[in-house]
C-alpha cells in the first residue's frame, strides 16, 4: 500500500514537472518582449522588429536587403520572416498564439477583417505625428481603411493590369500592335477579330477561316486567367458590388455581359484556351508561341523580362470604357507590437520606392509615390529603358493605372472571402462552358445577398 | 503494482491528455462560441450548429453528401480490392511474392502529397496516362479531376492504389487460417470455391471487420487529396468534410464554426462505428468464442 502511494506521488510529481516545464516554455516567449517594451527608452536596449512577407526568390532577396540597410541606418534589428506558402494560415496561428510579427505583408480580406477585430494598428496617429511624412505624397488609391480615419496601411505595391504580348507573333500575323493610349484602345469586336487572326489550328488556319478546326488549336490568340475577370467587368461599367454596396454587382446586366463575353472567347470565338486547355499550356506560353496575347498584372513583367522574346505591352481592349484594375495587398503594423514608432519607421522605409528599387525596376512592383509617376527623372529610374518595361509602358500601364485604375474588390468589399467562396465555383461553371454567366450568377445571387455587407472605408 | 503500470503508461496518458483530450474539450467549448481566431471567443449557444442544419451555411449538406459518396465507394471497393490482392499474394503457386508485396506496399511509404502530385499528371485530361490509354482503345476520354461527375471516383481510384497496409493485414490474416481446416475440407471433397466461401471468408471475418472499421474512419477523414489536387473543386464537388473544416478554420478563420463542424463529424463516425459493431455479432466469427 505504502509502495503504491509512493508510486502515485512519483507519477503526480512527474505530471506536475511536465506541466511546469510546458508552461515555462510558453511564458518564456513573452518575457523578453515585455522587458523590451518597458525598457525601450533605456540606452543600449536592443529593439528587434519582426517583418513577415511572402514572395519568390527575387522579392525575398530585395526585401531582405532593404531590411538589412534599414538595420544599418537605424540600429534597429529586423528579423525577416519569409513565408512562401500558406501565409494567412501561418499568420493566423501566430496572431492567435500572441506571437504576431510587428509588421508585414497581409492579404486584403483578412487584413481588413482583422483590423475590425483590433489586431492591426491604425496608422493615422503615427502619420500625423510624423513631420517627415506626407500622406499626399502617396497615391490616393493605395490606402486601406476599415472606416474613414482608421487606416491600416498602404498596399505593398501598386499593380496595374494591361495587355502583354509577343510582338513577333503579331507582326508575323500582320496584326496591328495593341494601342498603348486609353482613347485609342481596341473595342471588343476589333479585339476579337485580331485575336482570331492570331489563333491557329494544326493545319495553320486561323480562326477567321471557315475550315478552322477548334478542336486542334496549336496557338491561341489570347489567354486570360479567370482571376482577372474583374478587368472586363469594370470596363463594362460594372463592379463586384453595386455602387451603393447593397447588391451583388456581378449579377447586374453589366457584370453578366462582361463575364459572358469572356466565356465566349473560349466557347464561341475559340481564341482563348479553356481551363482544361490551359492546364496543358506551358508557363512560358508567350515565349514558346503557344499564346500571342495575355492579360496580367504588372508583376508578370518580371517573369517575362527573364524570357527570350520580344515583349510588348498595351492597354486592355475595352467593352464600354477604357480602364484597368488597380490591385494590391496591404502592408500593416500589428497592434500587438511593443514598438509602434520603430515599426512605423520601417513601414515608411519599405514604402519608399528608392529602397525597393530592384523590385520596381525589375517589373514586379509599381511605386507608391505620386512623383514617381510624374517626374521624368524618377520615371526613367524604373518605367523606361529596361527589359521589364518595354516601349509604351509609361502610357499603357503607368498612366492608365494612375488615371483609370479601378480598385479591385479586395481594397474595399466586406466579407469578400465568404462571397468568393460562392462566386468562384459558380464562375467555374461558366469558364468550363456548363452554364451561361446569367444562369450561374443569378443562381447564386440569393445566396450571396445575405453575405453582402457593403464597403469598407465609406 | 497498479501504480507502476500507470507510471509506465504515463507517457501515453500524458500525450493523450495534453494533445488529444484537452484540445477536444477545448474545441467542444469553442463550438458554442463565435471565435474567429483573432477575437475573444463569445458564447453564442447552439448558433454554430443551427447555422449548419438550417442550411444557412451553403456547404454543409453538399460536403456531407460528397463525403458519403466517397465513403460508400471507397470502403467496399477498398475491401474487395485489397482482399483479392492479398488472396492472390497468398496463393502457393505465385512466384516472386516478395516483389509483389513490395510493389503493393510501396505507395504507402510515398507521402500523400507526393503521390497526389503524380496522380494529377496521370489524371491530366490532355497529357495524362489514363486518357492516352483510353484514346488508344478508342474509348471517349474523361476529365477525371476536372469534372463534377468523375472527381470523387477518380480520388477513389487513387486511394485504392495506396491500399498496401490493408493488404498486409489481410495477408497476415490469410496466413493465420489453420491449414488443418483446408486439409479436412479437401478430405471431405470440397472444391476451391467451397473452401473459399466456407473456410477462408468466415475465418477472415474479424479481419474484414477490423479493416471495415478502420477503412470507414479513414475514408470519412479524406483530406490531402482535396487539398493538393482539387481544392474542393470543381464547383465544390470534392469539398470533403475534412477539407471543409480546414477551409472554415484556416482560410476563413471561423474556428468556432469549424469546431462545430468537426464535432458533427466525430458524432457521425461514432454512430457509424457503433452500427458496425452492433451488426458485427451476426456476421463476425471469432474462433475463441466457439
Amino acid at each position: 500500500m505504502k509502495k503504491t502511494k509512493r508510486f502515485a506521488a512519483l507519477a503526480l510529481s512527474t505530471v506536475l514537472a511536465m506541466t511546469v516545464l510546458l508552461t515555462a516554455c510558453s511564458s518564456n516567449e513573452e518575457s523578453p518582449a515585455n522587458k523590451n517594451g518597458t525598457n525601450k527608452t533605456e540606452e543600449g536596449e536592443q529593439i528587434t522588429l519582426k517583418f513577415s512577407f511572402w514572395g519568390a526568390t527575387i522579392e525575398k532577396k530585395t526585401v531582405t536587403e532593404a531590411l538589412e540597410r534599414f538595420e544599418k541606418k537605424t540600429g534597429i534589428n529586423v528579423e525577416p520572416m519569409h513565408i512562401p506558402a500558406d501565409y494567412i494560415t501561418k499568420l493566423t496561428t501566430m496572431v492567435a498564439g500572441n506571437v504576431a510579427p510587428d509588421l508585414g505583408y497581409m492579404t486584403s480580406g483578412s487584413g481588413l477583417s482583422w483590423a475590425e477585430d483590433g489586431k492591426l494598428l491604425n496608422l493615422s496617429p503615427l502619420m500625423e505625428k510624423d513631420p517627415d511624412f506626407k500622406k499626399e505624397d502617396y497615391l490616393d488609391q493605395v490606402w486601406y481603411e476599415t472606416e474613414p480615419g482608421n487606416i491600416i496601411g498602404m498596399s505593398i505595391s501598386v499593380q496595374g493590369y494591361g495587355l502583354m504580348y509577343n510582338k513577333d507573333m503579331l507582326l508575323e500575323a500582320g496584326v496591328e500592335l495593341p494601342p498603348t493610349e486609353a482613347d485609342k484602345a481596341w473595342d471588343w469586336d476589333t479585339f476579337i477579330e485580331y485575336a482570331k487572326k492570331l489563333t491557329l489550328d494544326d493545319k495553320g488556319r486561323n480562326a477567321l477561316d471557315p475550315e478552322f478546326n477548334p478542336d486542334k488549336i496549336k496557338q491561341f490568340g489570347f489567354q486570360y486567367d479567370p482571376y482577372n475577370m474583374m478587368a472586363a467587368v469594370v470596363s463594362n461599367g460594372g463592379n463586384f458590388l453595386t455602387e451603393d454596396g447593397t447588391g451583388f454587382g456581378l449579377a447586374q446586366p453589366e457584370g453578366i455581359e462582361a463575364i459572358q463575353k469572356l466565356a465566349d472567347l473560349m466557347y464561341v470565338h475559340h481564341v482563348s484556351p479553356t481551363p482544361l486547355q490551359t492546364k496543358s499550356l506551358p508557363d512560358m506560353a508567350l515565349q514558346t508561341k503557344k499564346v500571342a496575347m495575355t492579360v496580367s498584372g504588372n508583376w508578370a513583367l518580371q517573369a517575362f523580362a527573364e524570357q527570350e522574346f520580344n515583349l510588348g505591352v498595351g492597354v486592355l481592349p475595352k467593352l464600354k470604357e477604357s480602364n484597368t484594375l488597380l490591385d494590391g495587398a496591404p502592408m500593416v503594423i500589428f497592434s500587438s507590437t511593443k514598438h509602434p514608432e520603430e515599426a512605423w519607421l520601417l513601414y515608411k522605409y519599405m514604402a519608399d520606392p528608392e529602397q525597393v528599387l530592384p523590385l520596381i525596376e525589375g517589373g514586379l512592383w509599381m511605386p507608391l509615390k505620386k512623383d514617381w509617376y510624374t517626374d521624368p527623372e524618377l520615371i526613367n529610374k524604373w518605367a523606361a529603358g529596361n527589359k521589364a518595361h518595354p516601349e509604351g509602358y509609361t502610357d499603357a500601364f503607368m498612366k492608365q493605372t494612375l488615371e483609370n485604375g479601378v480598385r479591385t474588390p479586395g481594397f474595399e468589399v466586406k466579407n469578400l472571402a465568404k462571397i468568393n467562396a460562392l462566386v468562384t465555383p459558380a464562375l467555374d461553371l461558366v469558364w468550363t462552358g456548363k452554364q451561361t454567366a446569367e444562369e450561374a450568377l443569378k443562381g447564386i445571387e440569393p445566396k450571396v445577398q445575405p453575405l453582402i455587407q457593403g464597403y469598407y472605408g465609406r | 503494482m497498479a501504480a507502476a503500470g500507470i507510471l509506465f503508461a504515463l507517457p501515453s496518458i500524458l500525450g493523450l491528455t495534453l494533445f488529444t483530450i484537452l484540445p477536444m474539450l477545448t474545441s467542444l467549448i469553442l463550438s458554442f462560441t463565435d471565435y474567429r481566431t483573432v477575437n475573444t471567443p463569445k458564447f453564442i449557444g447552439f448558433d454554430n450548429y443551427t447555422r449548419l442544419f438550417d442550411g444557412t451555411d451553403p456547404y454543409f449538406y453538399n460536403s456531407l453528401w460528397v463525403t458519403f459518396k466517397y465513403v460508400i465507394l471507397r470502403v467496399p471497393l477498398g475491401l474487395v480490392f485489397s482482399f483479392v490482392a492479398a488472396f492472390l499474394l497468398n496463393l502457393d503457386f505465385i512466384r516472386g511474392k516478395s516483389i509483389f508485396r513490395t510493389i503493393f506496399y510501396l505507395p504507402v511509404i510515398v507521402p500523400a502529397v507526393a503521390s497526389s502530385m503524380i496522380w494529377i499528371w496521370l489524371f491530366s485530361p490532355d497529357l495524362g496516362l489514363f486518357n492516352s490509354f483510353l484514346e488508344a482503345l478508342h474509348i471517349p476520354t474523361l476529365n477525371w479531376l476536372y469534372s463534377e461527375k468523375t472527381v470523387v471516383p477518380s480520388i477513389v481510384i487513387m486511394s485504392l492504389w495506396a491500399m498496401g497496409s490493408t493488404i498486409i493485414i489481410f495477408l497476415a490474416g490469410l496466413q493465420g487460417v489453420p491449414r488443418s481446416l483446408y486439409e479436412a475440407a479437401i478430405v471431405d471433397g470440397a472444391g476451391a470455391l467451397r473452401k473459399f466461401f466456407n473456410i477462408t471468408i468466415p475465418m477472415m471475418t474479424p479481419i474484414i471487420f477490423f479493416n471495415l472499421i478502420m477503412g470507414s474512419i479513414g475514408a470519412f477523414q479524406v483530406f490531402t487529396e482535396a487539398l493538393i489536387m482539387t481544392q474542393g473543386g470543381p464547383n465544390n464537388a470534392s469539398l470533403f468534410y475534412n477539407y471543409y473544416i480546414y477551409r472554415e478554420a484556416f482560410q476563413f478563420g471561423e474556428m468556432g464554426h469549424a469546431s462545430a463542424i468537426a464535432w458533427i463529424l466525430f458524432m457521425i463516425i461514432l454512430i457509424v462505428t457503433a452500427i458496425f459493431f452492433r451488426t458485427s455479432k451476426s456476421w463476425v466469427f471469432y474462433e475463441s468464442e466457439v
